[in-house]
């Protein structure tokens, strides 16, 4: 809000007793998570292009956070936060074993008990694992997990922390440890279709 | 400086796993301005200045003096200011594991590389943490036992103005205004390491400028009672004052904290100095004289600094903002100019007898912040001793404004344990409340009661250095905790919430305000026995402070419930704050005489 503020954009207000700055966020990026996926829609009170608004805000930001696209929508969009069905994280891991059936253990037991069986099963939506081209002790783990978990009687958000506890002491057994976590990238369903926000405007 | 060590930014990520708040110790927020080491060739040129606040950073960003001083240093070429906030415990405890030491943020260089380290005291419950930042830098906590010639380490502040229980630990103490003397130090600094003289050289020719106190050229001599026999030499440090506040802007661009400080948003200083005389207040004391910004340089100034920063909310602050000759021009202006920025204002200090309908009405234009006003006593006889000269009817009328108006919350600050209070100034408070209440109510729109917030704030009388009331003593904790029992028993509970402070802590408090230089020992002491954050209660341990004070063999109740005659030598007499002890004596008089 500030560096709308600095970049001199007017942003639109609700009314009443306490107004509030019309600017929605997508879910939260848990601490200690670098993210490459963070959108917000904002209403301002002025006509202005994707590209003109996305130069004057990263005059006003630091490097480390920049607005990488910008585009215009509509004022009727669906809220940001209840639309995204799925975030994409990414997982860098490093194998503290060199025990080749360890390893044939961990490649069958993640597509099997992680993803189908374990306590998390019903917040995966997808994962897919491959090994870094330097060697064989690094992964690279893509989980596509439920932004929501959509059970008939309750709606709950994925608590990722929760998941990030789990999974580490998971990879104990196969002597696993995680280097690195990035939330890589945001989903909308459209007709049963996983596209980003912006690809939907 | 010789040899700039840092922290390497890699394991720095690394410790900070799990760490609550990582964005207390990490940089790159908007507004930095120490100079990149790497880019000149010539870093080891530069002066380096180490502003260190005793706190977390979220209190320490909430304070404008460490914003002017930050800015006016890393102004000049020569010299560098980097800033270090002290680690909060579980930070702490990381450090300590990994044998590193507490580093600036904006380069991560360590303590102990700096040239001077400042450390800016606001309040004496931070003493503690001073030196445990001492320790935590690498740096040897006595003065005595620093033989290397740096780093320099000094305080200033309004808890250094009794200099006597940090004066072991401090190479020298700076008094008063700090924007002009900083940069006289800093030169003094440079020739000193330029012209590779030795630290005697340096503690005596700093000595010479206003506003510098070097303890190691003091003696103090003590009868067998404790009391100060004789100081020597007999000439007062006369405290630093910049005459013209205007010589100075105000901070345009601050640095904006990464995370939520604890006040969040852009502070302008509109005046220095009260002219109202409190007898229990020592800000009031020790800030003279008045000294007001001109208000077209503040305007331009302020717009700017909005501008800059992006913030939607603008604080006015002063020792009593409403006090300020231009305070409605200011607010009418800086209104007009940002009409559509949804800008609100917010104005710490207001007396009730100086808030008018146009003041309420400028000041809700913008989105309403709470309203806080300090009564201090109950009853009228207890206002006049303290020369709160505000009357139960201005007060009335001043909430009667403020509610019917839209507010819906204010807060209310009330002492007890003041001089010659009587258990029927206690009951008062209560009476007083009780009448706020039903104006509040009487002026609040009927559907929104449930809203009406009135939060009030007692804390006990603690007999500060260079106020009238210096020489009294403080109420017992006996006597405190009867009078705070009254007060919470019999305050009506719909509406108001109340908070109150400690007694012990107000009693250590108040030990270490009045201290002298043996109170230094008691400090230490309680440092080593892991006192931090003596301020915030889920700290405090106040059996450890009284435990140090009997193994030094210093009697609490000396310092504290102690009166002090007016012809004692006190510990601050060393000090010329610019006030002097016969007009302190003449106003404690004038207050006897309203008993």
């Amino acid at each position: 809000m500030r560096a709308l503020r600095r970049a001199e954009f007017k942003v639109e207000y609700s009314l009443g007793y306490n107004p509030k700055p019309k600017i929605i966020f997508s879910l939260p990026t848990p601490l200690g998570v670098e993210s490459m996926a963070e959108y917000s829609d904002v209403l301002l009170d002025q006509r202005i292009g994707g590209q003109e608004f996305k130069k004057r805000v990263n005059l006003r930001l630091k490097p480390q956070i920049q607005v990488i696209k910008a585009k215009k929508i509509a004022a009727e969009t669906v809220n940001l936060m209840n639309d995204i069905a799925v975030s994409l994280y990414s997982f860098r891991l490093e194998s503290r074993s060199a025990d080749k059936r360890l390893l044939e253990r961990f490649y069958t037991d993640i597509k099997g008990d992680l993803k189908t069986e374990s306590d998390f099963s019903r917040s995966i939506f997808d994962l897919e694992i491959t090994q870094d081209k330097a060697g064989f002790h690094i992964f690279f783990l893509k989980l596509f997990g439920y932004a929501k978990i959509f059970i008939k009687e309750n709606n709950e958000f994925f608590k990722f922390n929760n998941f990030y506890k789990y999974f580490m002491d998971w990879l104990k057994d196969y002597k696993i440890d995680v280097k690195g976590v990035k939330k890589e990238e945001l989903f909308v369903l459209r007709k049963n279709i996983l596209k980003t926000p912006m690809e939907v405007v | 400086m010789k040899d700039i060590k840092r922290l390497d930014f890699a394991l720095l990520e690394n410790i900070l796993e799990g760490i609550e708040k990582p964005g207390r110790y990490i940089n790159s927020e908007i507004g930095t301005k120490s100079k990149e080491l790497d880019l000149r060739r010539d870093s080891y040129d530069l002066v380096f200045l180490a502003l260190v606040f005793p706190d977390i950073y979220e209190v320490g960003m909430s304070n404008l003096g460490l914003q002017i001083l930050y800015d006016i240093v890393n102004k000049n070429r020569d010299y560098t200011a980097e800033r270090v906030f002290a680690p909060w415990i579980d930070f702490e405890k990381k450090l300590r594991e990994n044998n590193l030491k507490v580093f600036s943020l904006e380069n991560r260089i360590f303590l102990n590389c700096f040239d001077l380290i400042g450390f800016t005291v606001q309040h004496e419950l931070l003493y503690s943490n001073i030196l445990n930042m001492l320790d935590l830098g690498g740096i040897n906590i006595r003065s005595e036992n620093r033989k290397e010639r740096f780093p320099l380490v000094c305080a200033g502040g309004p808890a250094a103005v009794n200099p006597q229980p940090l004066s072991e630990f401090m190479d020298f103490m700076v008094i008063g205004d700090g924007e002009e003397v900083i940069m006289s130090i800093l030169e003094m600094v440079k020739a000193y390491r330029d012209k590779n003289k030795n630290k005697e050289w340096f503690l005596k020719e700093i000595s010479r400028l206003d506003g510098i106190y070097v303890p190691g050229l003091y003696r103090f001599y003590y009868y067998p009672d404790g009391r100060i026999k004789s100081i020597e030499p007999v000439k007062k440090i006369k405290k630093s004052t910049i005459k013209d506040l205007n010589k100075f802007s105000i901070v345009q661009d601050p640095v904006i904290p990464n995370i939520k400080p604890v006040h969040d948003r852009f502070a302008v200083e509109i005046m220095r100095g009260c002219g109202r005389g409190c007898r229990f207040c020592q800000a009031g004391m020790i800030y003279r004289p008045v000294r007001n910004r001109e208000v077209k340089s503040l305007i331009r100034q302020a717009t700017a600094g909005i501008k800059n920063t992006g913030y939607d909310e603008i604080s006015f602050l002063s020792l009593s903002s409403s006090d300020y000759r231009d305070i409605e021009y200011l607010l009418d202006r800086i209104t007009f100019s940002s009409k559509s920025k949804k800008l609100s204002f917010s104005l710490p200090s207001i007396r009730f007898d100086s808030l008018s309908l146009r003041l309420v009405e400028l000041i809700q234009s913008g989105r309403k912040t709470g309203l806080t006003f300090a009564p201090e006593a109950g009853s009228q006889r207890m206002r006049d001793i303290i020369n709160k000269n505000i009357k139960e009817s201005e007060m009335l009328d001043c909430i009667k404004i403020a509610f019917s108006k839209g507010w819906e919350r204010i807060k209310l600050y009330f002492m007890i344990g003041l001089p010659f209070e009587t258990d029927g100034d206690i009951v008062q408070i209560v009476t007083l409340i009780e009448k706020i209440i039903r104006t509040a109510r009487n002026n609040f729109h009927r559907n929104k009661l449930s809203r009406l917030k009135i939060n009030v704030s007692i804390n006990a009388f603690c007999p500060k250095p260079f106020t009238p009331f210096q020489w009294v003593c403080q109420d017992d904790i006996g006597k405190l905790n009867d009078k705070f029992g009254y007060i919470l028993k019999n305050i009506p509970r719909r509406y108001v919430d109340i908070s109150w402070t400690d007694s012990r802590k107000s009693i250590i408090e108040c030990a270490l305000s009045r201290g002298n230089q043996r109170v230094g020992v008691v400090v230490e002491g309680a440092w080593r026995r892991g006192a931090r954050f003596d301020n915030w209660t889920d700290c405090f341990k106040p059996g450890i402070w009284e435990d140090e004070f009997k193994k030094a063999g210093l009697d609490i109740d000396f310092f504290t419930t102690r009166g002090f005659s007016s012809s004692e030598i006190l510990p601050w007499d060393v000090i010329d704050i610019g006030v002097s002890k016969k007009f302190l004596l003449k106003e404690y008089d004038r207050s006897k005489k309203c008993r």
